[in-house]
């Protein structure tokens, strides 16, 4: 997330900014408590996830990754929690404004309001892997940070295949 | 759980022996299901039918503790029990490719033949309720154990003492089981008037009524797959599962079953699968195997 305008179809989107810098008092460390279940929940909101939610460590190991279980809603869940790599941070965003109550349904400011430096992925009928969508998403750092490298001379010139 | 731990084994079990399998717990909606298997020589068959075990539903609750003690007791009776959690009975029955209760029940009757010849046990005879139809499952236990005769019968538990027994190791073990249940959950407003557990005990309903949540659906002591839930589903947010949507994908419409848990309010496979997760659609394909969206909107 760049937070940028990309110049949408929508000629009525605002200016989007997402401020991600962490001073706000509000801002709250979730590392340990950020779950990515293999469903979509509808529903926006607070609920009291570690007093149902329970996940149990397992003696499996896949991967290299500890597989954990859990179950909701009578399935059980497989999952294994990974740290986001070195420099990186998850970002939990709220938009600008909601505590002092001057919500601006319009409002395309976003601010952080939690932080994160791991999460723990659930998989449904399937042990986790390095081949799951989320730990493979994580190669992006990698292809990320060579697509932005300054490309010196010397590199150019090796590249180059006369 | 489970059984105690089992004695060196006795003289007599390399004799001809017979075994009674039977269940307890399979309609309830929650706690687990309980199959209990009682075995003996077969020389020992008169004396079993003059113990009075008759089957666990016609007995007082009090009676039935008793007679298990004493069948514990007795020296010339093996047994065993295999006790299947709810949260086993509803993942089971709500995965990608579903297992229905009778399949869960034939596996844990297997589980207990196999778990009483490795005991060294010389089986030459096993009584079972029926599940499902009564001659493919003696046919498919037959097919696994071809050196024992299976009898599969109705009301096996009241017609053959070996079963009755064996009913009452299952019922005392799912009685107590219930009882013990140590809840997962830790909300503050849990408490523990179960009721038997059948859908139709107003103990029970009251139960579910008070441990529902909109989100969470019930603690994980209850049978999810069970109808009896549906009717709560009302109560409940929409959850969506990635295997719903493969299924309407396979199917073009959705299950009788899924549709009925979930009461899904989405009418196309695109838009659910699209609810779920990201996609990376329309970019290259690094992006899309790694569902990386680019998000322009939010």
């Amino acid at each position: 997330m760049d937070g940028k305008d990309e110049g949408s179809s929508q000629p009525a989107a605002a200016h989007v900014t997402v401020d991600l810098s962490i001073a706000s008092a509000a801002e709250e460390d979730l590392t340990g408590k950020v779950h990515q279940l293999p469903c979509c929940i509808k529903h926006d909101g607070p609920t009291p996830v570690s007093h149902y939610f329970k996940p149990k460590p397992t003696e499996m190991e896949v991967d290299g990754l500890k597989v954990e279980e859990a179950y909701f809603r009578g399935r059980k869940l497989q999952g294994t929690t990974v740290s986001l790599p070195h420099g990186y941070s998850g970002f939990i965003l709220g938009k600008k404004g909601r505590d002092q109550g001057t919500n601006d349904p319009n409002s395309h400011c976003w601010e952080t309001t939690a932080t994160f430096q791991d999460i723990t992925v659930w998989n449904h009928d399937a042990i986790p892997s390095k081949d799951d969508a989320l730990l493979r998403a994580f190669h992006w750092f990698t292809a990320a940070n060579a697509l932005h490298q300054t490309v010196t001379a010397e590199d150019l010139e090796s590249a180059c295949i006369d | 759980m489970g059984s105690e731990r089992p004695p060196p084994l006795p003289k007599w079990a390399s004799k001809p022996c017979i075994m009674g399998i039977d269940e307890a717990g399979r309609g309830p909606v929650l706690g687990p299901m309980v199959y209990g298997c009682l075995y003996c020589a077969r020389s020992y068959q008169k004396t079993l039918s003059t113990l009075n075990f008759a089957d666990s539903k016609t007995l007082k609750e009090e009676k039935r503790e008793e007679l298990f003690e004493s069948l514990k007791a007795d020296e010339s009776i093996g047994w065993a029990v295999d006790v299947i959690d709810p949260r086993e009975l509803s993942d089971k029955m709500l995965k990608k490719n579903k297992i229905n209760l009778n399949e869960i029940s034939h596996e844990s009757a297997i589980g207990l033949i196999k778990k009483v010849l490795n005991l060294g046990v010389l089986l030459t005879e096993v009584y079972l309720d029926t599940v499902g139809d009564t001659e493919k499952y003696r046919v498919k236990l037959s097919e696994r154990f071809s050196n024992i005769k299976f009898v599969v019968a109705k009301k096996a538990d009241s017609l053959y003492p070996v079963v009755s027994g064996a009913s009452i190791a299952a019922k005392v073990t799912r009685d107590r089981a219930l009882r013990d249940w140590i809840l997962d959950e830790t909300a503050e407003d849990l408490h523990r008037n179960f009721g038997s557990g059948y859908p139709g005990d107003p103990q029970t309903k009251a139960w579910l009524e008070d441990h529902k949540h909109s989100i969470f659906g019930f603690p994980s002591l209850v049978r999810f797959s069970w109808g009896t839930c549906t009717s709560y589903s009302k109560d409940f947010v929409d959850v969506l599962w990635e295997s719903d949507a493969a299924e309407e994908d396979d199917n073009g419409k959705t299950s009788k079953r899924q549709k009925k848990l979930t009461s899904v309010g989405f009418t196309t496979a695109k838009k659910k699968s699209e609810d779920i997760e990201s996609s990376g659609k329309g970019r290259c394909k690094f992006f899309q195997a790694r569902k990386l969206e680019l998000l322009s909107q939010f």
